[in-house]
């Protein structure tokens, strides 16, 4: 209900206030440029996320520094917290970077934010923004009417930086005329009661607008005009900074539990920071006053002195936080849990991993990689081995020897609880990738689709295997016996083979080495069926016995094949250029049969 | 001469064929770094083995990892 007459309410409001006002319009208007340039810079900075931003953020939040660092950096250049926040809360959500990383990045960007106050109030208010807005957007539309996407990112940030500045202008010509006709001053509150009540304005600004930073251009062009006194300055930063965390907790809300966690952190933190702030607000301007000194800023120049308070007051809860950060790890661990299903359910698919198509690709990739886990269990036991033994270093003869001869799992069962509904979630979030993407990005989740398909039929095999399997394990005649514990031989080598490359997924030539997987897994099955055309011709197993090998060891074979084959499209953990040089140099089915022919002759030769 | 330098980066970025075949020529070196290590290794374990089946495998492994290789090779010289 209260939903549904914002809008309206927020609509009239304005469009009165620009009936009675011109003034009023044109602050507006600089608003709703200001924050379409935001946009525009987004947009633009979104063009270079693709692999870019993934390897910063991978080389960039190992230790904690390099975290605050990054978020502090990152935002001084894209002069948005929330943009930041964004991708942290995606790239949290994917599982490509820790809970305290993401904090350290949260916290850096609270004070990255800072500098958007120094650059209006030290160079926006003195120079003439405007002249350099115009040419800006003009050049920023030309290219981002290119095709390239480095140009068309180049035009949208340079297009959003000159609407940032036209915005600024407006605002500042707003105020100056308003500051003719009504003097806001009149309005001002002070002491603690003037405080709480600017805190709450400005929370409220920053909330209607969804950007602390275009609240922050508003109070500092008032300032400058004195449409508002210092004091209460102050104590509107104080609540656009809290305010901004609304951004955060929206986005969160579509994000996995790791993405609450790190909206609830970054709650903390501007919370904590704004209470110290308002209680300390004399205190703080005291100090102000000492760093504006020892900076040379005039004594009435309140604009930069409010630079220097927001500076301060975020420093002083980064200074204050950072020690925590790892007791509120453990906090948020605590108090927000992920929910315990009994059927699997999907781990890094969520809304906020659409944003970036490599953060879809990656949490596809991670969820593919679930899938598979839960699939191995499934086949290691439809083969009766111990999963966790099949990635010991027990010697594979061993492995098919201890294994457990008990009750037959039901297969059918376990797929419905374990795989059915993660494959569906797995295709319906393949299906809602639908941003712009580059051959190479629909090529990997072409394969993506095609490694979850594969881990599907492999199970659907593994389930016709296991009828005989259960019966012939059991068999009277030892060489049906054998036979069937070659099967199992041949899937445990394959199984094991792909845990070994998974866990080397960052060397090349481990990725390669599926070829040999491959390769051996095509000399097995030649082998089986030799082997079976011998035990026909010598009567020693039954035309049915011999039909249910016959049919066993094909899908055997048809399972280890799909498995390899998911296998190479997962397991890289290289970047996509990488996986893409990995991919062709790996050999084709034809290649690594006259490879083997090649060797195979060599062989013959050398015994000759 | 700065400028020209500067100007020759600015062009090599915005070509974006180039670039990336750059790159592509960049990681096909890497992976066949990785292979010559691979084979190194292979070779050093074929030095030591004894068995009979263990050689086979081992020749098996060399002899994809020399096509795989060969085939790298190409595909740098297509590259340029």
């Amino acid at each position: 209900m209260l939903r549904k007459i914002f809008l309206p309410s927020i609509l009239l409001v304005l469009a009165y206030g620009f009936w009675i006002s011109p003034d009023f319009k044109e602050i507006s208007a600089g608003v709703a440029i200001f924050l379409f340039g935001m946009l525009s810079l987004e947009e633009g900075f979104k063009a270079f996320t693709g692999g870019l931003l993934e390897n910063m953020l991978r080389r960039t939040t190992d230790k904690l520094w390099k975290s605050l660092s990054f978020g502090f950096v990152t935002t001084s250049i894209m002069q948005s917290s929330s943009l930041v926040s964004v991708i942290t809360i995606s790239f949290l959500s994917a599982g490509l970077i820790s809970l305290a990383a993401g904090i350290g990045i949260i916290f850096g960007a609270n004070l990255g934010t800072t500098t958007g106050a120094w650059l209006v109030a030290g160079f926006g208010l003195k120079v003439k923004i405007s002249a350099y807005a115009m040419p800006m957007i003009v050049f920023g539309v030309i290219l981002v009417f290119q095709k390239s996407k480095e140009l068309k990112g180049i035009g949208y940030v340079l297009s959003g930086l000159g609407f940032l500045f036209l915005g600024i202008h407006h605002m500042k010509e707003g105020f100056d005329a308003f500051s003719g006709t009504l003097d806001l001053t009149k309005f001002a509150v002070d002491g603690y009661s003037g405080v709480l009540l600017f805190t709450l304005l400005g929370l409220i600004a920053t909330v209607v607008m969804q950007s602390s930073h275009a609240t922050l251009v508003l109070i500092i062009t008032a300032l400058a005009v004195q449409q508002i006194t210092y004091e209460n300055a102050l104590a509107l930063a104080i609540g656009a900074n809290v305010g901004t965390t609304v951004t955060a907790i929206l986005g969160a809300m579509s994000a996995n539990v790791e993405g609450r966690r790190l909206a609830g952190a970054h709650l903390i933190f501007n919370i904590v920071t704004a209470a110290l702030a308002i209680g300390l607000i004399y205190q703080l301007t005291h100090v102000v006053d000492i760093v504006s000194g020892w900076l040379g800023i005039g004594h009435d120049n309140y604009t930069l002195k409010l630079a220097v308070f927001h500076t301060l007051f975020n420093l002083m809860g980064v200074l204050l936080m950072t020690p925590f950060i790892n007791p509120m790890v453990k906090f948020l661990e605590g108090y927000i849990t992920a929910k315990t299903w009994a059927v699997s359910q999907p781990r890094f698919l969520h809304e906020s991993a659409l944003e970036f198509t490599d953060t879809a690709l990656k949490a596809v990739r991670k969820e593919t990689l679930h899938l598979y886990d839960n699939a191995f269990e499934i086949i290691a036991a439809g083969l009766r081995l111990q999963p966790g033994l099949v990635h010991s270093d027990m010697p594979i003869e061993e492995l098919i020897r201890t294994a457990n001869r008990g009750d037959p799992i039901d297969i059918d069962e376990r797929y419905n609880v374990r795989i059915k509904g993660l494959y569906g979630n797995i295709i319906d979030f393949i299906s809602q990738v639908t941003m712009d993407m580059t051959v190479a990005q629909t090529e990997e989740l072409f394969e993506l689709r095609t490694a979850g398909r594969d881990i599907v039929e492999a199970i659907k095999d593994i389930k016709h295997l296991q009828k005989n399997l259960d019966v012939y394990m059991v068999s009277n005649n030892p060489r049906i016996r054998e036979e069937y514990d070659a099967i199992r031989l041949q899937l445990a080598t394959v199984l094991r083979g792909l845990s070994l490359v998974r866990e080397q997924g960052d060397d090349s030539a481990a990725i390669l080495s599926l070829d040999n997987l491959k390769s051996e897994v095509d000399y097995s099955e030649a082998k089986i069926i030799s082997t079976v055309d011998e035990l026909i011709r010598n009567n020693r197993i039954s035309p049915e016995m011999a039909t249910s090998l016959m049919n066993d060891s094909s899908y055997a074979y048809n399972i280890s094949s799909k498995l390899v084959e998911m296998g190479e499209a997962l397991f890289s953990s290289g970047s996509p250029d990488l996986r893409d040089a990995e991919r062709s140099i790996a050999l084709e089915d034809d290649e690594i049969e006259a490879v083997m022919l090649l060797s195979q002759n060599k062989g013959s030769i050398k015994d000759a | 001469m700065k400028v020209k330098k500067l100007f020759a980066q600015a062009e090599d970025f915005l070509n974006s064929d180039n670039r990336k075949r750059k790159e592509k020529k960049k990681c096909l070196i890497h992976v066949l770094k990785k292979l010559d290590k691979y084979e190194d290794k292979l070779n050093e374990r074929l030095r030591d083995a004894e068995d009979d089946e263990v050689i086979d495998k081992l020749n098996r492994k060399l002899a994809l990892a020399q096509a795989q290789q060969k085939k790298g090779r190409v595909l740098m010289k297509e590259l340029g």
